[in-house]
């Protein structure tokens, strides 16, 4: 089989670049992201990549105090859940948006965060 | 298949101790073994919980290393890792096994030790069951986990931090009353208040503690239940997941797989949730506490907060959930987690909880929850 229309690899590069991408199943418009082999939806094989606009909307949020080791020099940082404007959610680390600003419903957009070789997800002021 | 019993039980002291998993587990075993009245050589199985002894004991094959120090190794054994759920889904598969009618007498449990490693090194290895590409890049933490869950619930259904602060005032009660407790104090609502944000919205006191601790069940077929002195039937055992991800769940103020698996236990036993009488669930983090009392019907979805408030969930409310104390005050050593919850099920339907016995209980549930809300177990006991 063919490899997936969008690995965590090739979904990573284009994150690193500002764009974030999601997978639309070519059978029932079920949208995805991060990709997934079959569609939950109709489990068809059949995905294609779809840019996204990257922006959404603060769904939950929480300031972690108490980090994890790797993650001790950040604290206190937000995570969040974020309602893409495409309807998709995803979690991210929340940049250049003072903590105190942080609301449900509050717009944010997406920001990769960039440290050495690895790419993780961020969102940042709309 | 096959009916099952719980014929005995063990639990190690809950908290700090300086002997490994292995032996933590290996005290509870042999405990619940003397309970059950049964010699060791009639086991033919283990069904093991460890979590995170590769990080915080360099130990890998923990099945056989258990049963060896336990004395008994030549038996199969089997190490289940489902996170915070691993030794209740272990006793899942035990009572296939001797449902099945594989085997007549199998041993169930689990053990954590974690105390021996500083707090930033135990939060990242539990960290370690949520994505390591999507999750643990942003530095999620298991409170920010639940706390993404609490403002969701806060932001739906008005739910409160006093409300979630009530869980922890009633758990650490009901822990005053059990001396297998990490804390067997209690606490004021001020205090859980007034103390520190971990993940905000959830405060220190809003969070179970690290806990080293060892626990055991025995189960047995039918036959060999009928001449034991005093077993525990095992009315259902299910399972259910969902998304491994955070963010592919649709809404963060519900666990969907405590919903399927408590659907599935109780058309196993034939039961609805007015007729479970005592509760052991997973209250790794307070509002985890009142999502799962929704999840598992004893209260409309958005009303488990107000009912802890006004007592209903506490000793001589409605139905007392976490008699124990519950992971927040009795401890949480996560291997161990779900067979301790059976056996303090057991030992409340057998009237032996003392001064924490909930009164009149025929019918006992447990519940535990692993990682991000992705695995959720559902057993249901009974006495007759």
């Amino acid at each position: 089989m063919a490899e997936p229309a969008l690995t965590l690899r090739h979904f990573f590069e284009r994150a690193r670049a500002g764009q974030l991408t999601a997978v639309r199943c070519r059978e029932c418009g079920e949208l995805a992201i991060p990709p997934k082999e079959l569609c939950p939806a109709c489990y068809e094989r059949a995905w294609e990549p779809v840019p996204l606009g990257g922006e959404g909307t603060i769904a939950s949020y929480t300031v972690i105090r108490v980090a994890p080791r790797a993650f001790m020099a950040d604290a206190p940082y937000a995570v969040a859940a974020v309602k893409l404007r495409e309807g998709v959610s995803i979690l991210g680390r929340i940049v250049d948006l003072p903590l105190e600003r942080l609301a449900v419903g509050l717009a944010v957009r997406f920001r990769p965060i960039v440290r050495d070789s690895q790419t993780a997800i961020g969102f940042g002021p709309a | 298949m096959r009916r099952v019993a719980v014929i005995g039980v063990g639990v190690t002291k809950f908290g700090k101790h300086e002997r490994t998993s292995s032996e933590l587990f290996a005290e509870a075993a042999a405990d619940a073994l003397a309970d059950a009245e049964i010699s060791a050589d009639r086991v033919q199985a283990l069904y093991y919980g460890n979590v995170v002894g590769s990080e915080t004991e360099h130990q890998l094959h923990t099945g056989p290393q258990a049963a060896s120090i336990l004395g008994i190794p030549a038996i199969p054994t089997t190490r289940f890792e489902a996170a915070c759920a691993s030794s209740h889904a272990a006793f899942r598969h035990a009572v296939m096994e001797v449902g099945a009618g594989v085997s007549d007498v199998v041993l169930v449990g689990g053990a954590e030790r974690v105390l021996n490693v500083a707090t930033p090194d135990s939060t990242e290895y539990f960290a370690y069951a949520s994505d390591a590409v999507w999750e643990q890049t942003l530095g999620l933490t298991f409170p920010g986990v639940f706390a993404l869950i609490a403002r969701a619930h806060m932001q739906k259904y008005g739910t409160t931090e006093e409300q979630m602060a009530a869980v922890a005032v009633k758990n650490h009660k009901h822990g005053a009353l059990n001396p297998k407790a990490q804390f067997q104090k209690e606490i004021t609502l001020e205090q859980v208040l007034k103390s520190a944000y971990v993940a905000d919205p959830l405060k220190l006191y809003d969070c179970c503690p690290f806990t080293d601790g060892g626990a055991a069940v025995v189960l047995a077929s039918e036959e060999v239940a009928r001449k034991s002195r005093r077993p525990v039937w095992v009315l259902a055992s299910a399972a259910a997941s969902d998304w491994m991800l955070l963010g592919d769940k649709r809404d963060l103020s519900r666990v969907p797989a405590t919903e399927r698996a408590a659907a599935l236990a109780y058309k196993q036993a034939g039961l609805a949730p007015t007729d479970v009488d005592v509760v052991e669930l997973h209250d790794c983090f307070t509002i985890a506490e009142i999502v799962a009392t929704e999840g598992l019907g004893l209260f409309e979805p958005g009303a488990g907060g107000r009912a802890a408030e006004k007592g209903m969930t506490s000793l001589g409310g409605r139905v007392p959930v976490n008699p124990s104390g519950g992971l927040k005050a009795k401890g949480h050593p996560i291997g161990a987690t779900g067979a301790a919850q059976i056996a303090e099920i057991v030992t409340q339907l057998r009237g032996d909880a003392g001064p924490r016995q909930v009164n009149r209980a025929r019918t006992g549930l447990t519940h535990t929850l692993g990682g991000n809300t992705a695995t959720v177990l559902v057993s249901l006991f009974g006495r007759g």
